[in-house]
C-alpha cells in the first residue's frame, strides 16, 4: 500500500475532516433558526394564505359580482356564493358568500378564476383554531380579512 | 470542630488515608452531589452543543437559553407513570437500575481531583475502577432479562458484548500507562491513581507525551475504547432509535429510566477521569516544566477564577442581547442573576487562600470537561457502526494495536537494561 | 412465532442455510417507525440477524388520488398531483401537465419550458437534499440532516417567491406557466448555484470518505444491472447499478435537448454508489441551472389552451425523470372535461419492489440503510 493512503488511514484524516466541519458550523453566523413567535418569518407577495374578499376602497362596496367562477374552479367545491340581481344597478349583489377553510388546499385556482380580482389569498398563515366552528368563513369575516395575532400582554 | 477543620486544611493526604471518617463522608457527599450536578450540566451542554453543531439553537425557552431545561426534564421524569411489564421479573427489574447507578457512582471513590482531594487512595485504584465498571455490565444484562421481551434482551446482550470486548482494549492501554509509572529509580510502578499522577509529576511529562508516539497511541486506543465502553456514538447501535431493537432500557419509564441515564453519564465521567489521570496528568497544571517558577505558578492559579469571570461575562453579554420585549424580561433577569452568581464564584476563586487549594480540582475538571466535549462532538459528527463492524474494530483493530503498543512501551522503557544485557551478553 | 425452517419457497441456495436446525423468526418493522420514511410496514423473515426475505405492506397512506382524478376536471386535478410525492411536488406537476399537453397536442412555449426546467432542477436538488439528510440520519449521522434542510430552505424560498407555496407548489398549468418570473428570479437562482456548491463539498467532506460511512454503505444492498432492469427500477437506483438510462437524455422533454449535462452512473450497484450518483446528480443539476438561467428566452408563458379543457378521446402515457425515477402518467380521456382514468406510475412504488432482492442475506441493520437508499416517499407509493 502506498504511503499517503496508509497515513491517511492511520491518522484518521477522514474522521478529523468530518470533525472540523461540525466544529466550524458551531458559530452563530451559521444558524438560521427563527424563534417563532418572537420572530415571524418573512412571507413573500405571492404566498397563498388565508383568503380575503376585497372591497372597493372608495365606496366600500364589495367587488364581487357573483359570477360564480371561483366556486366552479374550486376542486373541493367549498365556495358557496349566493347573489340576487339588484334591479337598480342591474348587477348581481352578494347575499351570502361562504368559504370552508377546513377543506381548502390553498391551490389558488379560485383567486385565479376571479374575474374582478375580488378574491385574493393573502399572506396570512396563522389560521389555527381550537374548534371547527370558525372554519367556515362568511362574507363579513372574509371582508374583514386576516387578523394576525400579536403576542403582547 | 475547629480542630477538625484545621487538621483537614493542613493534611497532605486524602481523608481515607488519614483515617478521618468525617471528612471521607463529607467528600463522598460532595462527590455524589458533584457528579449529579455534572450530569445535569452535561444534559444541558449536550443539547446545546449538539444543537449548535447542527446549526440550530437548542433549548431556549425553559429558563434563559434553556438553562432550566434539565430540571424540567428531571421533573417530568419524576412525575411520569411508572410502567412495569406484567410478566417482568419484579425484583430484578427494580434492582437493575440500582446496580448500574451504584457501580457508576462507586468508581468515584478513588478518582483524585487533587493530591488530597479524593475520598481515598487505594493502592489498586485503577484496577478497582475497571472492576467496578465491569460490574455495570451485570446491571445491563439484568435490565434486559427482567423486561421479559426479546427486544430488550437482544439489546442488552449486544450492549454487554460490546462493553466487555472493549474492556480488553481498555485494559491493555491502562497497562501501558501503568508500565510507564515504573520508570523511576526504584523501578516499582503503581496502580494507585494518585501514584500515577505523582509519577507523571516526578518524571516531568504527562504520559501522553512519553515515548512519543507510544503514549499517544495508548491514549488513542483508550479514547476509542472508552467511547465504545459507554455505548456512545459512533458505537451506539444497541441504543439507537432508528434500529429495531431500542436497547435494554426499552421497558423502563420515568424515574427508572433517568437512573440509567444518570448511570450512563456517570460512566462517561468515570472513564474520562481514568483517561485524564493516566495520560493527561490528572490535576497537574499544563506546561508545568516549560513554564515553571513561582510567577508562572501564580499566573496559572489565577486561571480558575478568571474562567468563571469569563463565563459570567458571557452571561452578561447574553443578558444584554436578549430581545427587549416584556415576555423575555424574566429570562433576562434570570440570566443576569446567573451571571452574577458565576462572577461571585470567580471572585471567591481568585482569593489567595482559596486559589491554591482549588487549583488542582479546577484543572482536573477542565480536562474531564474537554473529554465530555469530545463525546458530544463525536455524537454530532459520525455515523454509527453496525454491530459486527463494531466488534471487528474492537477485537481486530484495537486489540492488536494495544498489544503492540504495550510490548513497544515495555521494550523502550527497559532499553537501558536491554542494551546492557545485549552488550554484556555479547561480550 | 417460531417454526422449523421450510425455506424452499424462498428459493435460497444451500449455503444460506445454517448448519444448525434453526428457527425462522418473523419481525415486524411496523408502520410507525423512525426509519421507514413514512408509513411503511416491512415484515422481515430472519435467521438470527440475517434477513431471509421481506414482505412490504403498503397502503397506509392511500388516499385514492387516482379515483379523485376521475371526478375532477383536468385543471382541478393539478393541485392533487403535488400531494403524491410531496417532497418533489414540482416534478409531479410537470409530469401531469406534460401528459395532458400531449393529449391535447400542444406544447408549452419556449420561455415556459425554460422556467419549468429551472423549477424542476431546483426541485431535484431539494428532493436529493431530503434524501441525503434522512438517509444519513438512518445510518446514524445526525448532522447532515440539518445542513441539508438549511440549504433546502433557500430553494423553498425561491419556490415561495415564484408560486406562493413551498411544498405543494402547484407551479405549472396545462399549457405552460401561469406565474411570470418575479423580479430577481435569475439572480436568486444564480446566487443559489454559487451558494450551494461549497455546501455540497461540505456534505461530501462529512460523509464520502468517512470510514464509518464507507463500511456501512459499501457492499450493502447490491442490485445487479440485469435485476434492476428486470424489476423495472428506474432513477438513481438504476444508474448506480451501471445502466446509463436517464429519460432526460433518452426521451428528451421540455428543453433538455438544448442543455449540456452528464448522466452519472455507478459501478457496483451498492448503497455507496447510489449515494455517489445522487451527489453527482446534484452537481449536474447545478450545471443545468447555470446554463438555463442564462438562456431564458422572451415570449409568452402560456400556450393557446381552451379555458375548459376537453381533450379528444384517446389515451396517452408520458413519463419524466423525477428525482426518484421514472414518473409516468397514463391518462384515458373519453372526450369529457373529466378524465376517464388517471393512472400514475410512481417511481418509489416500483423501486420498493426491489427491496426484497436487495436485502437477502444482509443484516437487519442494513434493511434500514437500503430503505433509505431507495429514496421512497410513501405518498407516492400509496397515492
Amino acid at each position: 500500500m502506498s504511503l499517503t493512503p496508509f497515513l491517511r488511514r492511520v491518522l484518521m484524516v477522514d474522521l478529523v475532516k468530518g470533525l472540523s466541519v461540525t466544529f466550524h458550523n458551531q458559530s452563530e453566523k451559521q444558524r438560521v433558526t427563527e424563534q417563532y413567535p418572537l420572530e415571524r418569518p418573512v412571507v413573500y407577495e405571492r404566498y397563498r394564505g388565508q383568503p380575503r374578499l376585497k372591497v372597493n376602497p372608495e365606496t366600500g362596496e364589495p367587488l364581487c359580482i357573483v359570477c360564480n367562477l371561483c366556486a366552479l374552479a374550486c376542486p373541493e367545491q367549498l365556495i358557496v356564493v349566493k347573489g340576487e340581481r339588484n334591479p337598480a344597478t342591474k348587477r348581481k349583489e352578494v347575499v351570502s358568500w361562504t368559504y370552508d377553510l377546513s377543506r381548502c388546499m390553498f391551490c389558488g385556482l379560485c383567486a385565479e378564476a376571479c374575474s374582478t380580482d375580488a378574491l385574493e389569498l393573502t399572506q396570512d398563515y396563522e389560521m389555527a383554531l381550537y374548534s371547527r366552528d370558525g372554519m367556515v368563513l362568511d362574507q363579513a369575516a372574509l371582508e374583514h380579512g386576516p387578523e394576525p395575532v400579536r403576542y403582547a400582554k | 470542630m475547629l480542630d477538625a477543620i484545621k487538621t483537614y486544611l493542613h493534611s497532605t493526604v486524602t481523608p481515607g488515608e488519614a483515617g478521618s471518617q468525617l471528612w471521607a463522608t463529607v467528600y463522598i457527599i460532595v462527590i455524589v452531589l458533584g457528579v449529579s450536578i455534572a450530569v445535569i450540566a452535561m444534559n444541558w451542554l449536550e443539547r446545546k452543543i449538539l444543537a449548535h453543531m447542527q446549526i440550530r439553537l437548542g433549548p431556549m425557552r425553559v429558563g434563559p437559553h434553556g438553562l432550566l431545561q434539565p430540571f424540567a426534564d428531571a421533573l417530568k421524569l419524576l412525575i411520569k407513570e411508572d410502567i412495569i411489564p406484567r410478566n417482568a421479573d419484579k425484583l430484578v427489574f427494580w434492582s437493575a437500575p440500582v446496580v448500574v447507578t451504584m457501580t457508576a457512582f462507586t468508581t468515584f471513590l478513588v478518582v483524585p481531583f487533587g493530591r488530597t482531594h479524593a475520598v481515598t487512595d487505594m493502592n489498586i485504584g485503577v484496577l478497582f475502577m475497571l472492576g467496578i465498571s465491569s460490574l455495570g455490565v451485570l446491571g445491563i444484562i439484568m435490565a434486559g432479562w427482567s423486561s421479559n421481551s426479546h427486544y430488550p434482551l437482544m439489546g442488552s446482550l449486544r450492549s454487554s458484548a460490546q462493553m466487555v470486548s472493549y474492556e480488553v482494549a481498555m485494559g491493555l492501554a491502562i497497562v501501558c500507562a501503568v508500565l510507564m509509572t515504573s520508570l523511576n529509580p526504584t523501578g516499582t510502578g503503581t496502580l494507585s491513581m494518585i501514584g500515577i499522577v505523582e509519577a507523571q509529576n516526578a518524571q516531568g511529562t504527562w504520559f501522553i507525551f512519553k515515548f512519543f508516539p507510544l503514549g499517544f497511541l495508548a491514549f488513542v486506543v483508550f479514547a476509542i475504547a472508552m467511547v465504545a465502553e459507554t455505548n456512545r456514538a459512533p458505537f451506539d447501535l444497541p441504543e439507537a432509535e432508528s434500529e429495531l431493537v431500542a436497547g435494554f432500557h426499552t421497558e423502563y419509564s420515568g424515574f427508572r429510566w433517568s437512573l440509567f441515564f444518570l448511570a450512563e453519564y456517570s460512566a462517561m465521567l468515570a472513564v474520562s477521569s481514568i483517561a485524564v489521570t493516566l495520560w493527561l496528568g490528572g490535576w497537574l497544571r499544563p506546561f508545568a516544566n516549560t513554564l515553571s517558577g513561582p510567577a508562572w505558578d501564580m499566573a496559572f492559579s489565577l486561571i480558575p477564577g478568571l474562567s468563571f469571570l469569563a463565563m459570567a461575562a458571557g452571561c452578561f453579554l447574553g443578558t444584554v442581547r436578549m430581545p427587549k420585549i416584556i415576555q423575555m424580561r424574566a429570562q433576562a433577569i434570570g440570566l443576569g442573576v446567573f451571571g452574577a452568581l458565576l462572577a461571585l464564584v470567580g471572585l471567591v476563586l481568585l482569593a489567595p487562600g482559596v486559589r491554591e487549594r482549588v487549583e488542582d480540582i479546577f484543572w482536573f475538571v477542565a480536562k474531564v470537561a474537554c473529554f465530555m466535549y469530545l463525546y458530544i462532538w463525536y455524537r454530532g459528527t459520525f455515523p454509527r457502526y453496525r454491530f459486527d463492524q463494531l466488534m471487528k474494530v474492537g477485537w481486530k483493530v484495537l486489540l492488536p494495536i494495544g498489544l503492540g503498543v504495550l510490548i513497544l512501551t515495555a521494550l523502550v522503557g527497559m532499553r537501558q537494561e536491554l542494551l546492557a544485557a545485549v552488550i554484556g551478553g555479547g561480550r | 412465532m417460531s417454526q422449523p425452517i421450510d425455506s424452499s419457497y424462498l428459493d435460497l441456495d444451500t449455503k444460506d442455510k445454517t448448519f444448525l436446525d434453526s428457527t425462522e423468526m418473523v419481525l415486524n418493522m411496523g408502520p410507525q417507525h423512525p426509519s421507514t420514511h413514512g408509513v411503511l410496514r416491512v415484515i422481515l423473515k430472519l435467521d438470527g440477524e440475517k434477513v431471509l426475505g421481506t414482505e412490504c405492506v403498503i397502503g397506509y397512506l392511500h388516499r385514492g388520488v387516482e379515483k379523485i382524478g376521475e371526478n375532477r376536471t383536468y385543471t382541478m386535478f393539478n393541485p392533487y398531483v403535488d400531494r403524491m410525492d410531496y417532497v418533489a411536488a414540482v416534478s409531479n406537476g410537470l409530469g401531469y401537465c406534460e401528459t395532458v399537453e400531449k393529449l391535447l397536442s400542444v406544447e408549452a412555449p419556449p420561455r415556459a419550458q425554460y422556467i419549468r426546467v429551472i423549477m424542476t432542477e431546483l426541485c431535484r436538488i431539494a428532493s436529493h437534499q431530503v434524501w441525503l439528510g434522512t438517509h444519513a440520519l438512518d445510518i446514524g449521522a445526525i448532522t447532515p440532516l440539518f445542513y441539508a434542510f438549511r440549504d433546502r430552505e433557500e430553494i423553498l424560498r425561491i419556490f415561495e417567491k415564484y408560486c406562493g407555496a413551498r411544498l405543494t407548489t402547484h407551479a405549472f398549468r396545462i399549457g405552460g406557466c401561469i406565474y411570470e418570473v418575479y423580479d430577481g428570479f435569475e439572480e436568486d437562482v444564480k446566487k443559489y448555484c454559487t451558494f450551494f456548491l461549497p455546501k455540497l463539498d461540505e456534505y461530501e467532506e462529512l460523509l464520502t470518505t468517512n470510514r464509518i460511512w464507507v463500511t456501512r454503505t459499501k457492499g450493502v444492498g447490491i442490485l445487479k444491472p440485469e435485476d434492476s432492469i428486470a424489476l423495472g427500477v428506474t432513477g438513481p437506483v438504476l444508474r448506480a447499478s451501471g445502466v446509463k438510462w436517464d429519460l432526460r437524455k433518452a426521451q428528451p422533454y421540455e428543453c433538455y435537448k438544448d442543455l449540456d449535462f452528464e448522466i452519472p452512473t455507478g459501478m457496483n450497484g451498492d448503497t455507496y454508489d447510489r449515494y455517489l450518483v445522487r451527489i453527482a446528480e446534484m452537481r449536474q443539476s447545478v450545471r443545468i441551472l447555470q446554463q438555463a438561467v442564462e438562456r431564458i428566452p422572451t415570449g409568452p408563458i402560456m400556450a393557446k389552451v381552451p379555458k375548459v379543457i376537453k381533450p379528444p378521446v384517446g389515451e396517452v402515457y408520458h413519463s419524466i425523470e423525477a428525482p426518484k425515477g421514472e414518473l409516468g402518467y397514463f391518462i384515458v380521456s373519453d372526450g369529457s372535461t373529466q378524465p376517464y382514468r388517471v393512472r400514475v406510475r410512481p417511481p418509489s412504488f416500483v423501486n420498493l419492489q426491489a427491496l426484497d432482492s436487495m436485502v437477502r442475506g444482509m443484516l437487519v441493520a442494513d434493511v434500514v440503510a437500503v430503505i433509505g437508499t431507495l429514496d421512497i416517499v410513501l405518498g407516492e407509493v400509496d397515492r
